[in-house]
């Protein structure tokens, strides 16, 4: 219970991780959009690493709000995030070609009521409290498009709660069988909250490095990634879910090897059935 | 939870400004969506979700939850973090409710809170029995002298280099308490949001409504559940994490989570009525 | 009545298999020192106590569980929509959870003991491999009996949410019951077993962890053998009953007086567990006595 408030020294400054993740996770997101262009399914992966980019700038997030010390665990961040991601993000799927950009602002918005209230009326007086939680409404609601268009193939209402049921071989549609239907955004939701606050809350301590925290990230991102391709097949055609499968485990094989050298790399010592050192002094 | 540990400098005392502010914010939000969608069952649903967001707020305060020291005996509560264990009661709550939905608004809404109530009185019971019989150790607050329900004196009870361990009768009545608002308040929010959605969605995607009840229902319960995570998290900001139950000093802060919780809830619930009504 | 006596049945097995899942998922936190005694594992190091204690610090248990059981179930909707059977998708589901856990659990304790790096606190691999997979067993084996509870709830009683809604639901609810009910046993009465019985462990004694064992030095499987003689089981019963007597009060009494049978059993068993535990609490300040009188030390 003693780690010392730090402050982030060196590496990537916050805006740019901020900037890049917003245009890549905007971007990769209207990728999937490809979808309806070409009329495959085959560009649902770009959801996937949408997510993965807003993840990364997540993580850093939520590194920024909690070095101040907010009283309650890490976790709770990510939960705050993805509770007022969720609504903001699904108005937004109303709105067709628009919604990732009408996400972004109404997430925003809300972030901020939520921001001032936590500030101002709960008298925190966090000075990154108003901006964190903006970032972190944006990216819960940009995470959940995210995972909605790996999963249902399209960002759209309509797309997200009507699916097909084959039934002796017959296509038949089906609103139970949808990723609201089926409440797997509810599944989405718990992967992205917790793929959001592990890479700090597994990498705090005195020796935190940026780059590794980053890499873990990444991996949490890829690893939800996989799960949810998994959670698609239903949903798209299977072709496309194993595409984005084979997107995730690379990805996730990737940054963990990289994240098992880095940790490697910062270790004290890197041991196999050896007994606790010696200290000097005891 | 976590080793964060730093406590932030948030005082006791109320902002007045900020809250005239945010009860500004609150009447303006209300007003927006009474203009949009007229004095209809929409509006009432929004009157409802606010209401909900508020018994949360409020619920949260009297969980007894004493984070990482109460793991080692060194402070009363119980041993996990205020949110989430507002959170798993205020959700098997919401479980019991749902089940309910169709017996109508007030049983719903006692059923939910009798199962939060109930969630947390079996818990808070193995509390003690874990503390009692697996370590030995008698309930003891740090905050008060007194037990003020049972009349209990409580400091000789408290082992050396503590702030006292278990729950005295006093917290474990502030946990069945916290957990009956929590349970009613998200469930009084899945009912609002269901009846809506239930109402407007089938004539919005040209659906019957037997087909459309599985999107309503999941639309309600994940809304429900992140609105009770966003309350929970505030009321838990408010009471920078721990707190013994309803006679601890921390108590007397729940006017501010109340101004929070309703603010937070219009928010939300603005929204989350829009989906379908504008 | 048939239907009655089918739903007794099933809450009968739901509630078992969530004491199963209860007692699964507290010896699993327990051996990854998961929640709050995590906060003890963390500082040791810091106070110059270094150790082999596997340090796996994903979430609370709480939330960690919501995407444990979340997930689980999700998977396993998605197999069933794909027209598998359940009890083969269930499996499917628990097993792809499980990897996904025990994925987080290897990143979790290379994170925090590679930030510790600055007081000295190595990297063992060894207890990375053994740990990992013990944990992962345990979580098999409570994801499994948890998703099956929530498919019992959705298919054979009926409730409406669809299966990842209550998998997030019980998951959050079986996380806050285990943890509120094992840290204390494993937080208390393991860590600081060098601590005196029948008392909290002082402020100042915080980090001092019992670090050598009967034999050798101490890792994180005696510590899932000591808490499953009691902490584990008292968080299975603990979320048995919630499963149980939730359960058991909607199916035989929501039919009488439309709902209100319900509410009104619920009351009496929240009323009943409050004099329980004051009962408990009346038992122990009567035969552990104050602290203050030196004759009445607490417990023997």
């Amino acid at each position: 219970m003693t780690v010392k408030v730090e402050k982030i020294e060196g590496g990537i400054p916050h805006n740019t991780i901020m900037v890049a993740g917003l245009i890549a996770s905007v971007v990769l997101v209207y990728l999937t959009y490809a979808n309806v262009l070409t009329g495959t399914q085959y560009f649902a992966f770009f959801g996937g690493l949408a997510t993965v980019a807003a993840l990364v700038w997540g993580s850093h997030t939520i590194k920024h709000l909690c070095s101040y010390g907010i009283g309650t665990g890490v976790p709770s961040a990510g939960m705050m995030a993805f509770g007022s991601g969720v609504i903001a993000m699904l108005f937004a799927t109303k709105y067709g070609i628009a919604a990732p950009i009408v996400a972004v602002i109404l997430a925003a918005v809300v972030g901020a009521i939520l921001g001032y209230v936590a500030n101002n009326v709960l008298n925190m007086k966090i000075p990154v409290m108003i901006v964190s939680l903006v970032e972190m409404a944006v990216i819960g609601a940009l995470v959940l498009m995210g995972y909605a268009a790996m999963m249902s193939g399209s960002f759209e209402l309509s797309a997200l709660t009507t699916g097909s049921v084959s039934i002796l071989g017959l296509s038949l549609p089906s609103y139970q069988a949808s990723f609201l239907g089926g409440a797997l955004i509810a599944t989405a939701f718990m992967l992205g909250g917790i793929a959001i606050q592990h890479p700090f809350n597994a990498c705090l301590g005195p020796s935190w490095t940026q780059d590794r925290m980053l890499y873990l990230a990444a991996e949490c991102g890829f690893l939800s990634m996989i799960a949810a391709a998994i959670m698609s097949m239903p949903l798209i055609s299977m072709g496309a879910a194993l595409v984005s499968l084979f997107v995730a485990v690379i990805g996730w094989y990737y940054t963990y090897a990289k994240y098992i050298e880095l940790s490697k790399r910062d270790a004290f010592s890197w041991l196999d059935s050896k007994p606790i050192p010696e200290v000097e002094g005891q | 939870m976590s080793a964060i540990g730093a406590k932030p400098a948030a005082g006791s005392a109320m902002d007045m400004t900020a809250t005239i502010i945010g009860i500004i914010i609150l009447l303006v939000i209300i007003a927006a969506t009474y203009f949009l969608v007229g004095p209809g069952m929409a509006f009432m649903a929004l009157i409802g979700v606010i209401a909900g967001g508020i018994l949360i707020g409020f619920g949260v305060h009297f969980v007894p939850v004493g984070g990482a020291p109460a793991a080692m005996g060194q402070a009363p509560g119980i041993a996990t973090g205020v949110a989430m264990l507002a959170a798993g009661a205020g959700l098997a709550g919401l479980f019991g409710g749902a089940w309910a939905a169709e017996l109508g608004i007030v049983v719903a809404t006692v059923t939910g809170a009798v199962g939060g109530g109930l969630m947390m009185a079996i818990t808070c019971m193995f509390v003690n029995f874990i503390y009692v019989f697996g370590m030995g150790i008698p309930s003891a607050s740090g905050k008060v002298a007194r037990d003020p329900i049972t009349g209990d004196t409580q400091a000789e009870f408290k082992s050396q280099g503590t702030e006292g361990h278990g729950l005295p009768f006093v917290s474990y009545v502030g946990g069945v308490i916290g957990g009956l608002f929590g349970g009613a308040g998200g469930t009084l929010i899945y009912l609002m949001l269901l009846e809506v959605y239930t109402e407007e969605l089938p004539g919005m995607m040209n659906a019957l409504p037997g087909q459309i009840l599985p999107i309503a229902v999941t639309l309600a319960g994940i809304f429900a559940i992140g609105m009770f995570l966003v309350n929970a998290v505030l009321a838990a900001y408010n009471i920078t994490g721990t707190i013994e139950g309803p006679h601890d000093p921390k108590f007397k802060r729940f006017p501010r989570a109340i101004v929070a919780s309703a603010i937070a809830s219009a928010v939300c619930g603005m929204v989350a009525i829009m989906i379908v009504a504008l | 009545m048939e239907s009655i006596v089918f739903g007794i049945g099933i809450t009968a097995l739901a509630g078992a298999l969530a004491t199963v899942a209860g007692a699964a998922e507290n010896t699993e936190s327990d051996i990854g020192s998961q929640g709050d005694p995590n906060s003890q594992v963390q500082l040791a190091p810091q106070m110059g106590y270094l150790h082999r204690i596997f340090n796996k610090a994903i979430a609370g248990e709480p939330p960690a569980w919501g995407l444990w059981i979340a997930l689980g179930a999700g998977i396993a909707w998605a197999f069933m929509a794909m027209q598998v059977n359940p009890i083969l998708a269930i499996v499917l589901g628990a097993a792809l959870a499980t990897f996904v856990q025990g994925v987080y659990a290897t990143t979790a304790y290379l994170g925090r003991t590679a930030s510790l790096a600055k007081f000295g606190q190595p990297v063992f691999v060894d207890v990375l491999k053994s740990m990992t997979t013990v944990t992962m067993a345990h979580a098999f084996v409570a994801i499994f009996a948890t998703v099956t509870v929530c498919h019992l709830m959705n298919a054979a009683l009926g409730h409406p949410f669809p299966l990842p809604l209550l998998g997030l639901v019980w998951g959050i609810a079986l996380g806050a019951a285990g943890s509120a009910t094992g840290n204390p046993f494993y937080g208390k009465e393991r860590q600081y077993q060098n601590q005196k019985y029948g008392a909290g462990v002082p402020i100042a004694a915080s980090g001092n962890i019992v670090r050598y064992a009967e034999a050798g030095e101490r890792n994180s499987l005696d510590n899932g053998w000591f808490s499953a003689r009691l902490g584990g089981p008292a968080s299975g019963v603990c979320f048995g009953l919630i499963v149980f007597l939730e359960l058991w009060r909607t199916v035989l009494f929501e039919h009488i007086a439309a709902g209100w049978g319900a509410i009104i059993i619920g009351i009496i068993i929240i009323l009943v567990f409050m004099v329980i535990d004051r009962y408990i609490e009346v038992w122990a300040r009567k035969n552990y006595g104050p602290y203050g009188k030196p004759a009445e030390e607490a417990s023997s």
